[in-house]
C-alpha cells in the first residue's frame, strides 16, 4: 500500500508506549465540542448560505407556532359556550359552530404551513449537507499526502459518514423541533400572562425545579450512558481483533480463553446497560410529576380564588390556563432530549471543520510550461528533509539525472528511497536545498504541470471501481481506443484483457479482485503508458508478485521506460542491474553511485547488499 | 425471530412482569384525564356531584372516603389534586420498574446471545469464517446483536404501551359516550390509509439511500487510500466531480424521502383536530338535548383520550418499522447460531509412537468450498520425517499455503488423508492436534498488548527467561531492546508501528515459546534479510532439535539449505520433492524459479569470486536492521488464498 511506504520510513517509535490505550479512550468519550461558539457560528454560516429557505423556514415556524397557540384559545372558547346555570348545562350551539369553523380553518391553514415547513427544513438540510460534504471532499482532495499518511483512514472516513449524517439529522429534526419548542414555550407564556399574570406566576413556580432537575439528571444519566458506550466499544474491539486474527487464535488453540475475555466484557456491558436504562427511564416520570404538580397548583389556586370571590378570574380562563400549562412541560422535556443530540452534532461539526482548517497543499508555481515540453533532466541539490523535526531522513542528497536515463535507488529500509520520490512529486516539501527539472526549480512549476510530467507505478496496484478502459484512461481521459489498445500492448496487458468476457469494458470488482496481482500491476503500467509522462517512477513495482511473474512485468516495464527519465526503486537487486546508474543511499546521503559493474568492482556497500541477496545461490 | 424468543426464555418471568408494569403505568396515564375532569367539573365549574345526569358516583365515593359526608369545593380540588399527584408517582414507579425488568430481561438475553454467538464463531473452521467474511462476522456480532437486544427491550416497553393506550383510550371514550367512539372509529381508517400510503413508498427508498450512501463512501474510500495515485495523475478535479455526482444522488433521494415524510405530520394534525372539532360539536349537541349525560369535563377528557389514541396509533407504525429492521438483524445473527461447526475434533491426544513420519499427505486433493474451479491441490503424496526440514516452493497462487493449512485442520482435504505422527488429523481432538503445531503466518498477526504479552501468547505460563530465550532465538532481542520499555513496550494498533520483519520475528518467537513438535513457517521469513534468516535457521537447528520444520518460501536462497524441497506446480500437484541439486536437474519449474532469481547470482560467482564463506562473514558483522533491504512493507505481499 502506498502510504505504508512512508509509514515504515516515518520514525514512529513515539507510538510505542502506553499512548495507544489513551487514544482509544478519547474516541469513546462523551462527545462535547471544545469550541462551542465558533463551531455554532461556522455551522450557521453554512446554514445561512440558503438564506431564502432559512427565512422562509423561520417565518413558517413563527406562523405555525402562533396558530398552534391560537388553536386551544378557540377550542376553549368553543367549550365555554357551554355554561352551567340553575343546575343545568346550557349551550349556545350557534356560537359554538362559529368557533369550531374558525378552529377548522386555523388547522387546515396550520397543516399547510407545517407541510411547507417540513419541505423547507428538508431542503435546508439537503443543501447544507450537500455543500458541506462537497467542501469536505474538496478540502480532503487538496490536502497534502502527509495528512493521509499521518491520519487514520477510518477516522477521516467517519467524518464524512457519521459526522455529516449527524449534522443532517440535527438540522432536519433537532433544530426545528427545538425552535418550535422554544416558540411554543414563549407563546404559551404570553397567553397565560394575557389571561392572568398572577396565575402565570403560580404556574412558573415549578419551572426552575423542572429545569434544575432535567439538566442535573441529564448530566447524571450521561455518566452511565458513557460507561455503556465505552464497554460496547471495548466489546466490539475485542470481536474485531479476535475475528480478524482468527487464524492465529485457532492455531494457538485460544478459543476458550478468547471466549472468557469476551464473556467478562459482555457481563460488564450487561450491568452497565441495565443501569443506564433504569436511570434513563426515570426522567419521564419525574417530568410528568412536575407537569401535573403545576396543573394541580393552578387548579387549586384558581379554584380558591373563585370560591373566595372578588376576582376577575373566570372559570373559562382557568380552564384555558390549565390547557396552556400542559403546553409548557412538553417543550422543556423536548429541549432536554434534543440537547445531547445537538451536542453530538456540534462535536461532529467541529471535527469536520478541523479537517477543513488543515493547511492545503501550497502551489505557488506560475511558470507556464506544458508537461509535454519537459525533457526530463532532474537534479537534486543539497536536499534536506525529515518527516519529524529533528529527525532528518535526507541530510545532504545530491544527484544529477540526465534526460532519458534510468536511475536505480538502493538502500536499507529507512534510508530514504521513497522519500526521494515523495519530494520529487512534491507530496512533501523540502526542508532545505532544491530540486530542479530541466534547470527549473520545481516550486516554480504549477503542481499540475509537475505531476502531469511524472508517471508513478507503486508496489500496491491502486485501481478504481471502474471498467478496465476507465482505469487505463485515468491519466489521459481523451485517449482513443487505438491508443488504449496500443498502451495495453506495450504494457503486455493486452493478452489477458482480451481473454476477459467483456474485454476493455470489464468492470473491476471491489479492489479488483477478479484480476491477479500481476495483472493488476500490468494495468497500472498500462495506465502510466497511456499518460505518457516524461519522467517515470517505479517504486517497488514488482515486490508483491513472485519472481517468475516479475520477469513478465519487467519486460513491460522495460518497454515503458524507453525514452523516459526513470527512477526505479527495487528491493530485488536483480531487476536493476541494467540501470544507467545505481545510487546507494545510506545515512541520509548518497553513499556511492555508478553502474552495476563499477559498483561490484568497488566492493563497497552495493557489493555487500548484492552478495547478501545472492548468498545462497553461490553454493 | 422465533429463535430469538427462545433466548428470552430464561428471562420469561421478567419478560412477563415488564409488560404488566407497563399496564400499571398506562392505567395511571389513562386515569389522570378522568381526575382532571372531576377537578374542572365539580371543583371549578361547580356542578353538582350528586346530579343524576352530570354527577359521578365514583367521585362521590372517593370524596366520602376521605372527607365523610360533607366537604367544600376547595377540598374537592385539593383531594383530587393530591390523588392526581399520587397516581402520577405510582405510574412513574411502575414505569421505572417496567424499564428495569425489561432491561434485565433484554440485556440478560443479549449477554447469552453474545456469548453463544461468539462461542459459535470460535468453533468455526477457517473455511466457515471465510464464507461469512470477517467484515460480516464483525457486524453480526456487534451491530446486529445490539439491534436485536434493543428491539426486544422496546418490545417489552413500547409495544405493549401503544396497543394498551389504543384499547384503554377507546374503552375510556366508550365509558364517556358512545358517540365519541364513533368519531374515533371514523378517524382510525383514514389515518391508517395515510400512514400505509406514505410508508409503503418511503420504506423502499431507505434501502436506496443506503446504496447511495455506500457510493459516497466508496468514492471517499478510494480517494483516501489511493491519494497518491489521484495526485500523481492530477485527477483531483475529476474525483471531485465523481464525488459530486454521488453526493447529489444521495441528497436527492434523502430529499425525496423527507418530502414524503413531511406529508404525515400535517395530515395527522388536521385529522386530530377534525376529531376534536367533532367531539366538541357532538358534545354541544348532546348538551342541548337535555339529560344526555354530557359535561364540559367529559368533553375535555374525550379530547385528551382522542389525542392519546391517535398518538398510540402512530407509535404502532413505528414499531412495525422497527420489526422489519430487527428481524433482518435477527436473521443474520441466527445464521451464525445455526451454522454447525464442520471441523469437529476426535478424542485422541497422542500420535502413534511407532511412526517416524511427522506429517504425511496421502493422495490429498483440496478445493475451496463453493468454488467450481479445478482443485487447488491435486493428488498430493508427501511424507515429512520427524526432525526433517522440508521447504515448499511454488508460484503465487499455486497452493502452498493451502497445503500446510490442512495440517492443523484449518481446512479439511476433499480427498485423501492427512496424518500427523502416524494418525489421521481427524482422530485428534482439535486442542491436542494444534498443541503439537507452531504455525507462523506471513501476514504476522500481533495483538494490542505488550511485547511480552504478545510472545507469551504462545504459552501463558512461560517464565520470563523462556520468553527472552524465544525472542533471542527468533532474532528479535535486538530490536526489542531498542524500544523504550523493552519487553514491556506496548504494541499499539496491532503493530502498525513495527516493520514487517519485526512483526514476523515476534510471531516466530511466539511459536518458538511453545516448543512445538511441528513448526510451520508459512512464508514467515519473507520480510527478513538473508543474513537474519540464515541465523534464524541456525537457531532453529540448534535449539529445536527433533522439531519437524515445514517452511514455505519465495526465495531460492531461503530454501536451499532445507533437507528436501517440494515444488508445487502451477496445477497444484507435487511432482518433485528432493534436494536443491537434484531439483536443478529434474524439475523444470524449480529451474525456472531459480533462473528468475539467480541468473545474476551466478554472474557474481563467476566474475567476482564471491564465495559462501566470505559472504557470510560479511553478514554476521552487520546489524540486522541496517541491511534489511529485503524488509518488505508489512503484509503487503499477501498471497490471498494460496
Amino acid at each position: 500500500m502506498a502510504e505504508n511506504n512512508t509509514k515504515t520510513e516515518l520514525p514512529q517509535m513515539p507510538r510505542i508506549g502506553r499512548g495507544g490505550a489513551g487514544q482509544m479512550n478519547s474516541r469513546v468519550n462523551v462527545q462535547k465540542p471544545k469550541h462551542m461558539k465558533q463551531t455554532i457560528g461556522r455551522l450557521l454560516q453554512y446554514i445561512g448560505r440558503s438564506k431564502f429557505i432559512l427565512f422562509g423556514l423561520i417565518a413558517m415556524m413563527l406562523l405555525t407556532t402562533g396558530v398552534e397557540i391560537a388553536g386551544p384559545l378557540f377550542q376553549q372558547k368553543a367549550i365555554d359556550t357551554i355554561s352551567f346555570s340553575d343546575g343545568h348545562l346550557v349551550v349556545d350551539l350557534a356560537q359554538m359552530r362559529v368557533y369550531l369553523v374558525i378552529m377548522l380553518c386555523i388547522f387546515v391553514l396550520s397543516a399547510g404551513m407545517t407541510y411547507i415547513q417540513g419541505i423547507l427544513s428538508a431542503k435546508l438540510s439537503k443543501q447544507t449537507v450537500y455543500v458541506m460534504r462537497k467542501d469536505l471532499f474538496e478540502t480532503i482532495s487538496r490536502l497534502p499526502i502527509s495528512y493521509t499518511d499521518t491520519h487514520r483512514h477510518g477516522d477521516i472516513m467517519s467524518r464524512m459518514t457519521n459526522d455529516v449524517e449527524n449534522i443532517s439529522n440535527s438540522i432536519s429534526q433537532s433544530v426545528t423541533s427545538l425552535c418550535s419548542a422554544v416558540l411554543t414555550l414563549i407563546g404559551a407564556l404570553c397567553m397565560m400572562i394575557y389571561y392572568n399574570p398572577f396565575m402565570t406566576l403560580i404556574a412558573l413556580v415549578t419551572i426552575p425545579v423542572t429545569i434544575a432537575v432535567s439538566t442535573n439528571l441529564a448530566k447524571f444519566m450521561r455518566k452511565y450512558f458513557v460507561e455503556q458506550q465505552k464497554l460496547l466499544g471495548q466489546l466490539n474491539g475485542t470481536v474485531e481483533e479476535m475475528v480478524t486474527e482468527y487464524r492465529t487464535v485457532v492455531a494457538y488453540g485460544k478459543e476458550e480463553e478468547a471466549l472468557e475475555t469476551f464473556a467478562k466484557t459482555a457481563d460488564g456491558l450487561r450491568t452497565a446497560s441495565i443501569r443506564a436504562r433504569v436511570w434513563g427511564s426515570i426522567m419521564g416520570p419525574i417530568m410528568n410529576f412536575l407537569g401535573n404538580l403545576q396543573y394541580v397548583l393552578l387548579a387549586s389556586v384558581g379554584g380558591y380564588l373563585i370560591l373566595r370571590g372578588g376576582t376577575t378570574l373566570t372559570i373559562g380562563s382557568i380552564q384555558a390556563m390549565l390547557q396552556y400549562s400542559k403546553k409548557f412541560s412538553h417543550p422543556i422535556n423536548m429541549i432536554a432530549n434534543q440537547y445531547s443530540a445537538i451536542l453530538t452534532a456540534l462535536a461532529g461539526a467541529e471535527r469536520i471543520f478541523e479537517i477543513m482548517d488543515s493547511e492545503p497543499e501550497v502551489d505557488e508555481g506560475t511558470l507556464a510550461i506544458k508537461p509535454e515540453d519537459i525533457r526530463g533532466e532532474i537534479s537534486f541539490r543539497n536536499v534536506q528533509f525529515g518527516y519529524v523535526p529533528g529527525e532528518p531522513v535526507l541530510k545532504q542528497f545530491d544527484l544529477e539525472i540526465g534526460a532519458g536515463k534510468k536511475i536505480a535507488l538502493v538502500g536499507a529500509t529507512g534510508s530514504g528511497k521513497t522519500t526521494v520520490v515523495n519530494l520529487l512529486t512534491r507530496f512533501y516539501e523540502l526542508n532545505g536545498g532544491e530540486i530542479r527539472i530541466d534547470g527549473v526549480n520545481i516550486t516554480d512549476l504549477p503542481k499540475d504541470t509537475l505531476r502531469q510530467s511524472i508517471g508513478i507505478v507503486l508496489q500496491d496496484a491502486v485501481l478504481f471501481r471502474d471498467t478496465i478502459a476507465g482505469n487505463m484512461r485515468y491519466g489521459n481521459p481523451d485517449a482513443t481506443q487505438d491508443q488504449l489498445e496500443e498502451a495495453a500492448h506495450t504494457a503486455m496487458a493486452d493478452g489477458f484483457i482480451r481473454r476477459l468476457p467483456q474485454q476493455y469494458e470489464t468492470m473491476l470488482t471491489e479492489s479488483g479482485s477478479n484480476l491477479s496481482q500481476g495483472q493488476r500491476q500490468l494495468l497500472t503500467i498500462a495506465r502510466a503508458v497511456l499518460a505518457d509522462p516524461k519522467i517515470l517512477i517505479l517504486d517497488e513495482a514488482t515486490s508483491s508478485v513472485d519472481t517468475r511473474t516479475e520477469m513478465q512485468i519487467q519486460q513491460a516495464m522495460n518497454n515503458l521506460m524507453k525514452g523516459r527519465t526513470s527512477l526505479v526503486i527495487a528491493h530485488r537487486l536483480s531487476t536493476i542491474r541494467d540501470a544507467d546508474c545505481i545510487v546507494v543511499l545510506g545515512n541520509g546521503t548518497v553513499v556511492e553511485a555508478g553502474s552495476h559493474e563499477e559498483l561490484l568492482a568497488k566492493q563497497g556497500e552495493y557489493y555487500k547488499l548484492y552478495s547478501k541477496q545472492f548468498a545462497g545461490a553461490a553454493t | 425471530m422465533k429463535k430469538m424468543f427462545h433466548y428470552l426464555r430464561p428471562y420469561r418471568f421478567l419478560a412477563i412482569i415488564s409488560p404488566l408494569m407497563m399496564v400499571g403505568e398506562v392505567t395511571a396515564d389513562l386515569l389522570l384525564p378522568f381526575l382532571m375532569s372531576f377537578i374542572v367539573n365539580y371543583g371549578i365549574t361547580g356542578m353538582d356531584l350528586t346530579d343524576p345526569v352530570h354527577g359521578s358516583q365514583t367521585a362521590i365515593a372517593i370524596m366520602e372516603f376521605f372527607h365523610g359526608a360533607s366537604y367544600s369545593r376547595m377540598e374537592l380540588i385539593v383531594t383530587f389534586g393530591i390523588l392526581m399527584l399520587v397516581i402520577t408517582l405510582i405510574g412513574g414507579l411502575f414505569g421505572v420498574l417496567c424499564a428495569y425488568t425489561a432491561a434485565r430481561a433484554a440485556q440478560g438475553m443479549g449477554y447469552d446471545l453474545r456469548k453463544d454467538a461468539y462461542g459459535k464463531v470460535m468453533s468455526f473452521s477457517i473455511e466457515q469464517t471465510d464464507q461469512f467474511t470477517t467484515g460480516s462476522l464483525i457486524t453480526r456480532m456487534t451491530n446486529d446483536i445490539t439491534m436485536v437486544v434493543d428491539f426486544f427491550e422496546m418490545l417489552m416497553r413500547g409495544f405493549v404501551r401503544s396497543p394498551m393506550f389504543l384499547i384503554g383510550g377507546t374503552a375510556m371514550l366508550l365509558m364517556l359516550d358512545l358517540k365519541f367512539t364513533a368519531v374515533l372509529l371514523c378517524s382510525i381508517p383514514v389515518m391508517a390509509v395515510v400512514l400505509v400510503t406514505v410508508l409503503s413508498r418511503a420504506i423502499p427508498l431507505y434501502s436506496l439511500i443506503q446504496k447511495k450512501l455506500d457510493n459516497v463512501n466508496n468514492v471517499m474510500q478510494e480517494n483516501v487510500t489511493g491519494a497518491r495515485v489521484v495526485k500523481a495523475y492530477v485527477q483531483e478535479a475529476y474525483e471531485c466531480n465523481r464525488f459530486d455526482a454521488a453526493n447529489r444522488e444521495l441528497t436527492d433521494v434523502n430529499y425525496t424521502v423527507a418530502k414524503l415524510m413531511a406529508v404525515i405530520s400535517p395530515v395527522l394534525t388536521v385529522l386530530l383536530n377534525l376529531a376534536i372539532v367533532a367531539i366538541i360539536y357532538i358534545g354541544g349537541w348532546n348538551i342541548r338535548i337535555e339529560n344526555a349525560g354530557m359535561t364540559t369535563g367529559s368533553i375535555m377528557a374525550a379530547i385528551t383520550y382522542m389525542t392519546q389514541v391517535l398518538n398510540a396509533l402512530m407509535m404502532v407504525t413505528n414499531v412495525f418499522q422497527q420489526i422489519s429492521r430487527a428481524s433482518a438483524s435477527a436473521k443474520r445473527v441466527n445464521e451464525i447460531l445455526e451454522t454447525e461447526p464442520v471441523v469437529v475434533g476426535g478424542t485422541e491426544t497422542e500420535g502413534r509412537t511407532n511412526s517416524d513420519i511427522a506429517v504425511s499427505f496421502q493422495n490429498v486433493s483440496f478445493r475451496y468450498p463453493d468454488t467450481k474451479d479445478r482443485p487447488v491441490l491435486q493428488h498430493i503424496n508427501l511424507d515429512v520425517k520427524k526432525g526433517e526440514t522440508l521447504a515448499i516452493i511454488g508460484a503465487t497462487g499455486s497452493g502452498k499455503s493451502s497445503l500446510v493449512a490442512l495440517i492443523p485442520r484449518f481446512y479439511d482435504a476433499v480427498e485423501g488423508t492427512v496424518s500427523v505422527m502416524g494418525r489421521p488429523v481427524q482422530e485428534y481432538s482439535l486442542t491436542s492436534l494444534r498443541q503439537k503445531i507452531g504455525y507462523v503466518m506471513q501476514k504476522s498477526e500481533l495483538f494490542s498488548d505488550t511485547v511480552e504479552g504478545n510472545i507469551r501468547w504462545g504459552k501463558p505460563d512461560a517464565t520470563m527467561e523462556e520468553v527472552e530465550e524465544a525472542a533471542e532465538a527468533a532474532q528479535a532481542t535486538e530490536f526489542i531492546n531498542g524500544f523504550g520499555a523493552k519487553f514491556q513496550s506496548y504494541i499499539a494498533e496491532k503493530g502498525a508501528s513495527l516493520s514487517g520483519g519485526q512483526k514476523q520475528r515476534m510471531s516466530i518467537a511466539r511459536a518458538f515459546l511453545r516448543k512445538p513438535e511441528i513448526l510451520i513457517l508459512d512464508d514467515a521469513t519473507s520480510a527478513l534479510d538473508l543474513a537474519t534468516e540464515s541465523r534464524l535457521r541456525q537457531a532453529i537447528h540448534k535449539r529445536m532439535q527433533g522439531t519437524t520444520v515445514i517452511m514455505i518460501a519465495q526465495r531460492i536462497a531461503s530454501v536451499i539449505e532445507a533437507d528436501r524441497i517440494a515444488v508445487i506446480e502451477d496445477d497444484g500437484t507435487i511432482r518433485h520433492c528432493d534436494t536443491h541439486e537434484q531439483l536443478l536437474k529434474t524439475s523444470d519449474t524449480y529451474r525456472s524459479i531459480y533462473d528468475s532469481q539467480m541468473k545474476s547470482g551466478a554472474y557474481i560467482e563467476k566474475n567476482t569470486g564471491v564465495t559462501q564463506e566470505n559472504s557470510f562473514a560479511n553478514q554476521s558483522s552487520l546489524e540486522p536492521d541496517e541491511v534489511t533491504v529485503q524488509e518488505q512493507k508489512g503484509g503487503a505481499q499477501s498471497d490471498g488464498r494460496e
